[in-house]
């Protein structure tokens, strides 16, 4: 018997725009929100939805993300039945040593990892986006409508629509029509790059696709139109709920300044129970001082706080030396912010020291990266 | 190299109240994160110990759940692992349920690990102790046995109902009980190494004697007719040893001069994780001098505290030396001051609650 789905996480990009935090990690594997990495979000929705197979595709800085992954043990994945598999891209018998030309050329790669499995629907989803949602619920809504593909939908801002990948739909839901980045959008479902595939049909669509050379491999780009083109039935999902893809150094600040407040994601479990399952490293409790203020801010095991600390999010092992003010910034884990030190609107990356007296980005009109030790 | 396995001895009289009525004193939570037995189990994990046994003398359920296969500490190499070591059949007899008929049901353990040494001790007395130092002494000395003991000058008010030590040399000639009459004694902290073919013969010879002897009165006994060494261990020591002491101890390790003697580097203390996300500090939050563990939500004055893992404190909530265990609510602009308040429990009617001498104690799931 085969499974009923599979997930594959695409987990393999750079992400460019994030600067220094990805000179030596993959995006996927970026810290988020004071204890977490990006693909803590994806595999814990997959262990929440009952998904026990779940494929990581890597190529960027492979190491550490394989690593973290390691066989899912962080996530309840490591089970006789369950498994998280690292797929990175590599030598294979047949063909010889190729990269991952795009995101369907990576799952085409893995058809025979997905064979093994002979799952009925497939899951793709990607590496860097931070959301809770409930996929089970997804693949009961593809059943349902008889779905081929099932593109999960957010419903964005007109003004936003030209940002993403925009899925013109009929009253019934079904798509008609797929167009990247519009300049004038014709509706305002943006493509969270969330895809429920019936296999049979994926694998049908990747082979075919892996043929033809025009193809950028793509599923935006060349899997959905042609699907489209032979009058398959795709499906628009619409989610509601916080979905945010932290491609930028802004908008990884930004996603985590969300978490301060209540209406947004909901880290702690008050209306669903669904845990966010990550690395927990072996730290003390937090020590707050004697002089310490905190407001407004997330602060993890590990952190000693003499300062004062407001609108920030602080990872594990951080430490805020007296007379210290951080304000309106993310202090990636082991960050040493001396005595007298300010810091504003800033992420600051891994063990950066933030020497005594310095003033960091008081302006703060923009966010600043702070990603060595030189100040 | 010599083989070594330990022993962790929850075979003893001290309680905490309210804490220990529905667990064991080895689970009752610890400085926000930890339970008590994680100190020990986290030395022997330290120390290079693969193997472990737990004597559980009652309450075993929350143990069970706490300890897992033993991996949070390191001990699963597939040549060692936790053993939890229950006596079922005195569970309910007081005067039998003791750590010897415990080691005699569980004889097994000791005889399958093939271990040349045993080191014991107990998860009550918090220390930091590096049992292979102990252990190279105990090779060195030739002895057979040999008890740990810390010299203090504080014997009036810790340790009063402990052993002590009477030594000759670095022979332990006699045990007795500190009764709190003097301020220095060579205290017992009831942590031995003994070759494991003298355990053995210990734990039959001590059933002659007495079917009510533990380990402690056994060596007590033998002490005049077996060479016992002393080894004099100098690093951080406290023990936990009644309501009042938990209380007590908690509160020292707010001070930093107290907590950077446990939480040290090289010397991590594990403990079983449960991806609780960070703490979240809301406008109102004025927190200070306190512990505080992950999953917490403050959003009132929290001052002197240990708040375990998903606390909540309500908005103007004012809660001054407290400690308020895992996923406990304290209600906006509640009052509290010197509470221990157990796991689960909801602070909501009674907003102003103040312990007067002993902390005042809210049971596990309470609504008060």
């Amino acid at each position: 018997m085969g499974k009923e789905i599979v997930a594959m996480i695409l987990a393999g990009g750079r992400g460019t725009r994030l600067e220094a935090l990805t000179a030596k990690v993959a995006k996927p594997a970026v810290y988020f929100g004071g204890k977490y990495r990006i693909i803590d979000f994806p595999l814990s929705n997959c262990a929440n939805s009952g998904i026990d197979v779940v494929g990581v595709l890597t190529q960027y800085e492979s190491v550490l993300l394989g690593t973290y992954v390691g066989a899912g043990s962080k996530w309840g994945l490591d089970g006789n039945n369950s498994l998280a598999a690292i797929l990175p891209a590599r030598e294979r018998g047949e063909v010889g040593a190729t990269w991952y030309a795009g995101t369907a050329d990576a799952i085409y790669q893995n058809i025979s990892f997905l064979d093994q499995y002979d799952p009925e629907y497939v899951l793709i989803l990607s590496g860097d986006h931070i959301y809770k949602m409930d996929y089970a619920d997804m693949l009961a809504a593809h059943k349902a409508k008889g779905a081929d593909l099932t593109v999960a939908v957010l419903n964005v801002s007109l003004k936003e629509a030209s940002r993403f990948g925009i899925m013109n739909t009929n009253k019934d839901g079904t798509i008609y029509e797929f167009e990247e980045k519009p300049a004038k959008p014709k509706s305002t479902l943006a493509s969270m790059g969330i895809y429920i595939f019936t296999y049979k049909e994926l694998r049908k669509y990747l082979i075919q696709d892996a043929k033809d050379e025009n193809s950028k491999h793509d599923f935006g780009m060349n899997i959905i139109p042609s699907m489209l083109n032979d009058g398959k039935t795709l499906y628009a999902y619409e989610f509601a709920g916080y979905w945010k893809d932290v491609g930028t150094v802004e908008s990884l600040w930004q996603a985590n300044m969300d978490l301060l407040d209540d209406k947004e994601l909901d880290l702690y479990n008050i209306k669903k129970d669904w845990k966010i399952y990550t690395e927990d490293t072996l730290s003390k409790p937090q020590i707050i001082g004697e002089e310490a203020c905190i407001k407004h801010s997330l602060v993890t095991q590990g952190c000693i706080v003499n300062g004062d600390v407001e609108g920030s999010v602080l990872f594990n092992n951080v430490y805020i030396g007296e007379g210290a003010k951080v304000v309106d910034s993310v202090l990636m884990p082991g960050v040493l912010v001396e005595e007298g030190a300010e810091v504003y609107k800033s992420i600051v990356d891994e063990g950066v020291v933030i020497k005594a007296k310095a003033v960091i980005n008081k302006e703060a009109k923009e966010v600043e990266l702070v990603s060595d030790n030189s100040r | 190299m010599a083989k070594v396995v330990g022993i962790v001895n929850l075979h003893s009289d001290v309680t905490y109240k309210g804490l220990t009525e529905k667990r064991p004193v080895a689970s009752v939570s610890f400085l926000g994160r930890y339970g008590i037995i994680d100190f020990v189990l986290s030395n022997m994990s330290n120390s290079n110990l693969d193997t472990v046994g737990v004597l559980i003398k009652e309450k075993p359920r929350s143990l069970f759940k706490h300890l897992g296969n033993g991996n949070s500490w390191n001990f699963n190499s597939k040549s060692g692992g936790v053993s939890l070591l229950y006596n079922e059949k005195y569970a309910n007899n007081p005067m039998y349920n003791h750590d010897i008929n415990n080691l005699v049901e569980n004889m097994e353990f000791i005889q399958k690990s093939k271990a040349d040494y045993v080191v014991i001790a107990p998860a009550h007395i918090i220390t930091t102790m590096n049992y292979a130092d102990v252990v190279e002494a105990h090779v060195k000395s030739g002895a057979e046995i040999t008890m740990v003991y810390q010299k203090i000058a504080n014997a009036n008010e810790a340790f009063v109902g402990s052993d002590y030590l009477k030594l000759k040399g670095k022979q332990v000639v006699e045990i007795k009980k500190n009764k709190g009459n003097r301020k220095e004694r060579n205290i017992s902290l009831e942590t031995y190494v003994i070759n494991t073919k003298v355990l053995l013969k210990l734990v039959d010879y001590a059933k002659k004697i007495s079917s009510f002897f533990d380990l402690k009165d056994t060596l007590a006994y033998l002490c005049d007719e077996r060479e016992i060494k002393a080894y004099e261990y100098r690093g951080f020591a406290r023990c936990i040893d009644s309501y009042d002491a938990y209380y007590k101890v908690s509160m020292e390790f707010l001070d930093m001069d107290v907590n950077t003697q446990v939480f040290k580097s090289g010397w991590p203390i594990f403990t079983n994780t449960n991806d609780t996300p960070p703490t979240k500090y809301l406008k109102n939050a004025k927190v200070k001098k306190s512990f505080v563990a992950n999953g917490a939500i403050v959003d009132g004055e929290v001052e002197g505290c240990i708040l375990s893992r998903n606390v909540v404190i309500g908005k103007n909530a004012v809660v001054k030396n407290c400690i308020i265990l895992n996923g406990s609510k304290v209600s906006p602009n509640a009052h509290l001051e010197n509470v221990i308040i157990d796991k689960d429990a909801r602070i909501e009617k009674k907003k102003e609650l103040i312990g007067e001498g002993e902390p005042l104690y809210v049971k596990e799931g309470d609504v008060v």
